[in-house]
């Protein structure tokens, strides 16, 4: 469970998070607004890229600001970034080493790379090279590093951008599986109204730093604010 | 065939570590085939520049470390070839212990020193990391320029002040040319050995995540910091250890031999060699000694070599990033590709 209390990020001039207060309990929650509504913001706010000027973050009753991104990686907080970030001359298997290198225990190193390359589908694969993985192999790594560690929390920024529609509902499937199966609850951002309907239990809906609404997805959907600024509807 | 059965094969049962031993192989392999080429082939005067070749190897291995791995311009690395050189030469002349322990002290001051000159790295990258070293680069210039090497003398400063200068003897073990050859080959295939393993493990993973971008490495679990002042310290003590080399090939080192164009040729020709391969190293420092010894040897003006290494630069960032090294090993993996096709 992630309780956010009166959270406030200023950058200058500009403060795209501002006063926002938010508790967000389901398994698989979702994250939307329109472009520059401060998505990616409050994910460096939950992984500590980005210090907020005031406000109080909760993870599972455990305080998360007061914690360097470091710590919040090895307490189980895990993120994808909203570009792909593969390193291209490490294989598959060696970008999922390359984290498990540091949050799991050397001997259980190989059984967790083993255990993230097949949940993701990628077992054929784990000897090529990141530069010759397609787009939604890089995805698939990319989750393929979250799982990794006994994760606790895994935050996903637009995880199936540029992918297709089939390729985007394999991704959904896997996302889905993740809280049962390693017990983490996920917060995903997309920008795809329909992924997020049959992906997550939950939506919060950011607006200009604002909170929009934040509820059950299909009710939070209806939401007429919601339609209007996120929709485009009248 | 049962889900179980499709993991088992997606997944074939290996030793990932076997693996990596095999990769590690190929370092010494190499450099005990190219020892015992040279040692049986070359003249005094060719063994000479092929012992500077090799020791020198051992430095850009280290700027392969920062450049290669953590995407870092050190433009200083010749700089920390002399401070090596530089205690070795001292500490020899003052207590006269065995070659190793002034090696060893002189990597292990390097080391340090290294570490020192990565302190901008923690907040620069790029062009502006590139100008504070070569900055860094020309200091050292300056105080070897007025505080002279110690080339033998007595005192602290060791100056030969007309007296006769005494020479660095030699390890006990290798005291001929051809031995110290040898000799230098070994110290220096450790070195790349473990410039390898590093690459090859948890270290090297942690380069690269850093070079991809540091958030997207203290997202990945990284301790940026520690991982990248490990970097500078090994690249420098790596520099130490060519510097002693150096210096134990003749028996004393030029202080003018250690100024800030050195450093910025030494980087040229890091990228020339290759700085994703192993054995680009080994092949920057073939260009960088061999081919001046090559064109003295021919009785042709060594400052050619400048304008040689000029167009050499130039073709390797228009065409071949990877360096020569680079393309070596893609000829290798097309040849196996090809008789892999055969088969
Ligand atoms: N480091 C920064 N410095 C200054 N302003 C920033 C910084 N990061 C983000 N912003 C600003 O904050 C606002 C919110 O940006 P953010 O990236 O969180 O939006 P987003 O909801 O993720 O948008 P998108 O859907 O385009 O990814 C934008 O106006 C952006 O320009
Ligand atoms: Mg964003």
């Amino acid at each position: 469970m992630i309780v956010i209390e009166d959270v406030m990020v200023q950058f200058g001039g500009v403060r795209p998070i501002n006063g926002l207060t938010a508790t967000l309990t389901a398994p698989v929650a979702g994250l939307i607004g329109p472009n520059g509504a401060g998505k990616t913001t409050l994910l460096n706010v939950l992984s500590g890229f980005v210090t907020p000027v005031r406000g109080n973050v909760m993870l599972g009753g455990q305080p998360l600001l007061a914690m360097t991104p470091l710590q919040r990686v090895r307490h189980g907080l895990r993120r994808s970034f909203q570009t792909e970030q593969v390193v291209e001359d490490l294989t598959v298997r060696g970008n999922l080493k390359a984290i498990a290198d540091h949050v799991v225990a050397a001997p259980d190193r190989h059984e967790a790379i083993d255990e993230a390359l097949t949940f993701v589908g990628l077992g054929a694969l784990g000897d090529r090279l990141g530069q010759s993985l397609n787009l939604f192999e890089r995805r698939l790594v990319e989750l393929g590093k979250c799982i990794i560690g006994k994760p606790k929390l895994i935050l996903l920024d637009e995880p199936a951008a540029g992918l297709t529609e089939e390729e985007g509902n394999t991704l959904r499937e896997l996302i889905l599986r993740v809280p049962a199966e390693f017990g983490a609850q996920v917060l995903v951002i997309d920008h795809d109204v329909e992924l997020i309907r049959a992906m997550c239990k939950e939506t919060i809906v950011l607006d200009y730093g604002k909170l929009l609404a934040i509820g059950p997805t299909g009710t939070v959907l209806a939401h007429p604010d919601v339609r209007r600024a996120y929709l485009g509807e009248l | 065939m049962s889900a179980s059965e499709q993991t088992a094969q997606a997944l074939p049962a290996r030793a990932p570590a076997s693996k990596t031993l095999k990769q590690l192989l190929h370092v010494p392999l190499t450099m005990a085939v190219f020892a015992l080429v040279v040692a049986s082939l070359a003249n005094s005067f060719w063994l000479s520049a092929a012992t500077s070749t090799v020791a020198l190897s051992l430095s850009v291995a280290g700027l392969a470390i920062l450049y290669g791995q953590l995407g870092l311009v050190s433009l200083c690395q010749f700089a920390l070839v002399g401070v090596g050189g530089w205690v070795t030469l001292r500490i020899g002349h003052a207590f006269h212990p065995p070659f190793e322990v002034s090696m060893l002290a002189g990597g292990i001051v390097a080391s340090f020193v290294g570490l020192v000159f990565g302190i901008p790295a923690l907040r620069l990258r790029g062009l502006y990391l590139a100008l504070v070293t070569l900055m860094l680069a020309g200091a050292f210039q300056i105080v070897i320029s007025a505080w002279g090497f110690p080339d033998g003398g007595p005192g602290f400063l060791g100056r030969a002040d007309g007296s006769g200068r005494a020479m660095l003897p030699r390890p006990d073990l290798a005291d001929g040319a051809v031995a110290y050859f040898l000799y230098v080959c070994a110290v220096t295939g450790i070195g790349l050995l473990v410039a390898q393993w590093h690459k090859l493990s948890r270290p090297g993973r942690a380069w690269t995540l850093i070079r991809k971008g540091e958030t997207v490495a203290v997202a990945s679990g990284v301790d940026v910091l520690t991982y990248k002042a490990w970097a500078f310290a090994l690249s420098g003590f790596l520099a130490g250890i060519a510097g002693a080399l150096l210096a134990g090939n003749v028996g004393q080192l030029d202080g003018r031999a250690f100024g800030a164009f050195e450093s910025l040729n030494l980087f040229a020709l890091a990228i020339v060699g290759g700085v994703f391969n192993w054995y680009g190293a080994l092949i920057a420092g073939l260009l960088l000694r061999a081919i001046p010894a090559l064109l003295t040897d021919l009785g042709m003006d060594g400052y050619m070599t400048i304008g040689i290494f000029g167009v050499a630069l130039f073709h390797a960032l228009a065409t071949a990033p990877s360096g020569i090294a680079g393309q070596i090993a893609a000829l290798a993996s097309r040849l196996r590709r090809a008789a892999g096709r055969e088969q």
